[in-house]
């Protein structure tokens, strides 16, 4: 039993990531070497998952460290890495950076358990653990009442779902009297099962910010700081598909009623999602409920219980995180406010283009890696033969093709409303090197395709 | 042996990153840089027909494992209906650059654009893979939207979003056909040669079809998917209308005839009268509402919706006359109002207007430009002896022979035909003829640049025009491969 655990390696490493950013002041460099040194950790741990292998069902079967998983956990702590890349060379005061490194290092611990959760328990506790961090950070400004707000509504809210999930699992314990995935036996069970996996959808829907249980998202996001958004938003998603991918693996076989609710909640995010994106003046809001739509589209290849579904999700989970996470940081270099971006591509073309390249890849547009995921998402609809999903799916994909390009029609032709004094940067090749990073995983893996796109598919296989 | 249609696809791509690398004080590069790419290209292109073998099929192909877990290849390949296409292609790219020679406002970026677009273009017409052929096909929509939106009209925010919204709302639903060819059991494939042919049932056509037929449509674009076309075209800049109408419209036309008919052959014949009445439709609304325009640019842009009916009547027919006209016309339809575009763009620059009303007197004050207005505007009508004309002839012949579409659409696409001549003889009359108004009195004529772009373009539409085999050499045989596979209709 003891044989597979170096599977933990990664998540040791990124623990200790934590930790060093914790004592980070006893460091040489203080919060900025101690960012740094979480980057490298992270990195470390997501090249060790790549390259790491899968295994079979350990520690009694409460986590299983295949396909699925090492794919999520790899995005989950590739993407934590940049963060932390990112925050070591702009963003925060210093002494806040590391405690915002810590609490992100985390998170991401958490995210990447659940990625290979097996168990109820486990998942309820690997959950807690990368959302925990998130209240904190998304608070992070103390004098900030309306950040505080949204902070305390997205903690209440998480909370509140957090115990009626557990409410749920406490039944599908009682029906099954297992906590495992694979002994989970719903057979039979009748209304109670189906209350009982309703229950335990909603914690997991509301985190993802899945309508109809996304109200939190704007509200948060516009009151906290756009690089805590831009973790938040992304990294636990991705963890929070791969478990939900797990989780309905075990047990949508049994229960056919499934397709119509994970179908339902799929509609009304992409409806809602890209519908109230269109207004929005702020970057943070307009980004949140891009997140609400994207997480519709996520569940669309859920929806159908195909393990082609459950590999999609878990492949654009991927593929949504890294330009959104992007687009966030962009926003924390230039501003918030969509006026903010005006004339960036006078400003600073290179970023002003990348930033297409990412809001084309949200679009959709080949050969970037958003379109592959949209392939796969629509292959996976299409051959589960969805197909108001799929109608619904096109509609809203040239809808967010509308807000998106509102980003672009500022950073090309916006006036400038009021110049804003540039933020005081410490080391923007860090930070430049992260953005880089994210362009080239944007580009990379639709162009360079054939390699890139194998490895993915033996990581996910 | 260099790949020929890689180089051709993209070597515009190579030019398009060094004008976007020069230095922005060099405002003089970019447009030499851009020239000396699309002239090399057009010479690989022409070198390419050369070589090509009438007889010969599908060939210079080129196949290599892109995604082989999707089965995604990197498959190009060229038969006689994509060659005079990718001609066509490569033709309209230098003359395009030559008349943004002008452009003074971030010249860099301009061609850059231009070049990009030229990838997406000569790209459509050779991709044998489905993945590949989206890919291009999305590839125009970017650097048109910047295009329209950085050099175009008072508009021109609203005609860019409005461009780009809807052809993206077409092409997703293409990208769903495409999905449902690749996962149904006889597809399993995005290689567009085997998914012709593969035999597919028939209720699965028909709703392949359907999704296929949106994505087509709007590029084209046919009534009523056509209102982006006009807001396009006015805020456009000419070599944005000429690329636009010349080449991103038989994208449309061009999909019907390398995706819906041979992989759908079915469903092409059970919808055969609605794309034939939405032909028609568009060939009569376009006249007419051609009629009704006041703006040059915007009469042109109908007239292309017009014109396109055609193609579409053509398609619908499914006979070998039918479809030599389809291809016919859009190769026409490129070079004419490519014409059409670059002489109302040369006035405008003259006389700072496109109303008719303003515009009268050209052939006293501007002999030469309003001869080729003139020559431009009979071709365009279809006077026999110039190239718009073969292809409108054969289409109707076709659409007249074929048991697919009723006898009562060619009669009335007939009177689009004299509708034509209406609008066109008429805007000649107003702006050739007559005494020089205001607003034309003392412009100059062509320059001898002006005259040179427009010369290639006059001397094919007479070639053409006489000599119908020029072309048709190299489309019958295709079309005929293309009929005899379809289980010949």
């Amino acid at each position: 039993m003891l044989s597979g655990y170096w599977h933990f390696v990664p998540e040791v490493l990124v623990v200790g990531g934590a930790l060093v950013a914790l004592f980070g002041e006893f460091m040489p460099g203080r919060g900025r070497g101690a960012a740094y040194t979480a980057a490298a950790l992270a990195g470390l741990a997501a090249l060790l998952v790549t390259f790491g292998g899968t295994g079979g069902p350990m520690v009694f079967g409460q986590v299983e460290p295949d396909g699925i998983a090492r794919f999520a956990r790899a995005g989950v702590a590739g993407l934590t890495a940049v963060w932390a890349l990112w925050v070591a060379g702009r963003g925060m005061p210093d002494e806040r950076r590391r405690d915002a490194v810590a609490l992100a290092m985390f998170a991401a611990a958490g995210g990447m358990l659940l990625c290979m959760a097996e168990d109820l328990i486990v998942m309820y506790i690997a959950l807690e653990l990368s959302t925990m961090p998130a209240y904190v950070l998304m608070g992070y400004r103390r004098g900030d009442v309306s950040g505080l707000e949204g902070a305390l509504k997205y903690f209440l809210l998480a909370m509140l779902t957090s115990i009626v999930m557990l409410y749920g699992l406490s039944f599908l314990y009682g029906i099954s009297g297992y906590t495992a995935f694979a002994d989970l036996t719903l057979e039979g069970s009748g209304v109670l099962g189906l209350v009982a996996v309703l229950l335990t959808l909603v914690g997991l829907l509301a985190k993802m910010s899945a309508a109809p249980f996304h109200y939190w998202a704007p509200d948060a996001y516009a009151g906290a700081m756009p690089e805590s958004v831009a973790f938040v938003s992304t990294v636990p998603k991705v963890a929070g598909i791969a478990v939900m991918a797990r989780l309905l693996g075990a047990i949508a076989p049994e229960m056919p009623e499934l397709v119509t609710v994970v179908a339902l909640a799929s509609a009304a995010s992409m409806l809602l999602g890209n519908l109230a994106a269109l207004p929005q003046s702020d970057l943070r809001r307009l980004m949140a409920y891009s997140g609400v739509a994207h997480t519709g589209y996520l569940l669309m290849a859920l929806a159908p219980g195909t393990n082609a579904g459950y590999t999609a999700a878990v492949f654009y989970a991927v593929a949504y995180a890294v330009p959104s996470m992007a687009v966030m940081l962009v926003a924390a270099e230039e501003g918030t406010g969509l006026t903010d971006l005006a004339q960036l591509a006078a400003r600073r073309p290179w970023l002003a283009w990348s930033t297409v390249v990412w809001l084309l890849s949200l679009i959709g547009i080949p050969p970037l890696v958003g379109f592959f995921g949209k392939l796969f998402l629509f292959g996976a609809a299409v051959d589960g033969e969805l197909w108001v999903l799929v109608i619904l799916g096109i509609l809203t994909s040239v809808v967010s093709a509308g807000y998106y390009f509102r980003i672009v029609r500022e950073m090309f032709f916006g006036e400038v409303v009021a110049s804003q004094p540039a933020s005081p940067v410490a080391e923007p090749r860090a930070s430049a090197v992260a953005l880089v990073l994210l362009l080239l995983a944007t580009i990379a893996v639709g162009v360079g395709a054939s390699p890139l796109l194998a490895g993915l598919g033996a990581l996910l296989g | 042996m260099l790949p020929l249609l890689t180089t051709i696809v993209f070597l515009p791509l190579l030019g398009a990153v060094i004008t976007a690398l020069l230095p922005k004080e060099r405002a003089d590069l970019p447009r030499m840089v851009a020239l000396v790419v699309s002239l090399l290209d057009l010479a690989l292109v022409a070198w390419l027909v050369l070589r090509f073998d009438v007889a010969g099929g599908l060939q210079f192909i080129e196949r290599a494992e892109w995604i082989p877990e999707a089965g995604i290849q990197y498959f190009l390949g060229v038969d006689g209906i994509a060659l005079p296409l990718l001609f066509l292609s490569a033709l309209l790219l230098p003359i395009s650059i030559l008349a943004s020679w002008k452009v003074s406002e971030r010249p860099g970026f301009y061609f850059t654009m231009i070049l990009l677009l030229a990838v997406g273009m000569n790209g459509v017409f050779v991709a044998l893979d489905f993945v590949l052929f989206y890919v291009f096909w999305e590839l125009v929509l970017v650097p048109m939207y910047f295009l329209i939106a950085v050099w175009g009209g008072p508009r021109r925010e609203y005609a860019a979003i409005k461009f780009f919204l809807y052809t993206l709302f077409g092409s997703v639903f293409m990208l769903v056909g495409i999905l449902a060819l690749y996962l149904h059991p006889a597809g399993g494939t995005f290689d567009m040669t085997a998914l012709a042919g593969a035999g597919f049932p028939a209720g699965f056509q028909w709703w392949v079809f359907a999704a296929f037929f949106l994505g087509f449509a709007v590029k084209v674009p046919v009534f009523p998917f056509h209102t982006w076309l006009p807001d396009a075209h006015v805020e456009a800049p000419t070599a944005g209308s000429v690329l636009l109408a010349g080449i991103l419209l038989k994208m449309g036309t061009y999909g019907f005839v390398r995706v819906s008919l041979p992989m759908l052959p079915e469903a092409a014949e059970s919808w055969a009268w609605f794309v034939a009445l939405l032909g028609v439709i568009s060939i009569v609304y376009g006249a007419a509402v051609a009629f009704a325009q006041t703006d040059l640019k915007k009469l042109v842009a109908y007239s292309s919706v017009s014109h396109m009916g055609f193609v579409m009547l053509g398609i619908a027919s499914a006979t070998p006359e039918g479809l030599n006209g389809a291809v016919a016309i859009m190769f026409a339809h490129g070079v004419i109002t490519g014409m059409l575009f670059l002489l109302v763009g040369m006035v405008y620059e003259r006389t700072h207007t496109r109303m008719v009303a303003e515009i009268s007197g050209l052939s006293k004050q501007v002999p030469v430009a309003a001869g080729m207005l003139a020559f431009a505007s009979f071709a365009s009508l279809g006077l026999p002896g110039l190239a718009g004309f073969v292809g409108e002839f054969l289409s109707l012949v076709g659409a007249w022979r074929s048991e697919l579409v009723a006898p009562g659409y060619v009669i009335v696409a007939a009177v689009g035909v004299l509708l034509a001549a209406a609008y066109m003889l008429w805007m000649v009359q107003r702006c050739v003829l007559g005494v020089p108004s205001k607003a034309v009195e003392g412009i100059s004529d062509l320059n001898r640049l002006e005259v040179g772009i427009l010369i290639p373009l006059v001397v094919i539409t007479v070639v053409m025009g006489v000599y119908w085999s020029s072309i048709l050499r190299y489309v019958d045989p295709a079309v005929n491969a293309l009929l005899a596979s379809m289980g010949a209709v």
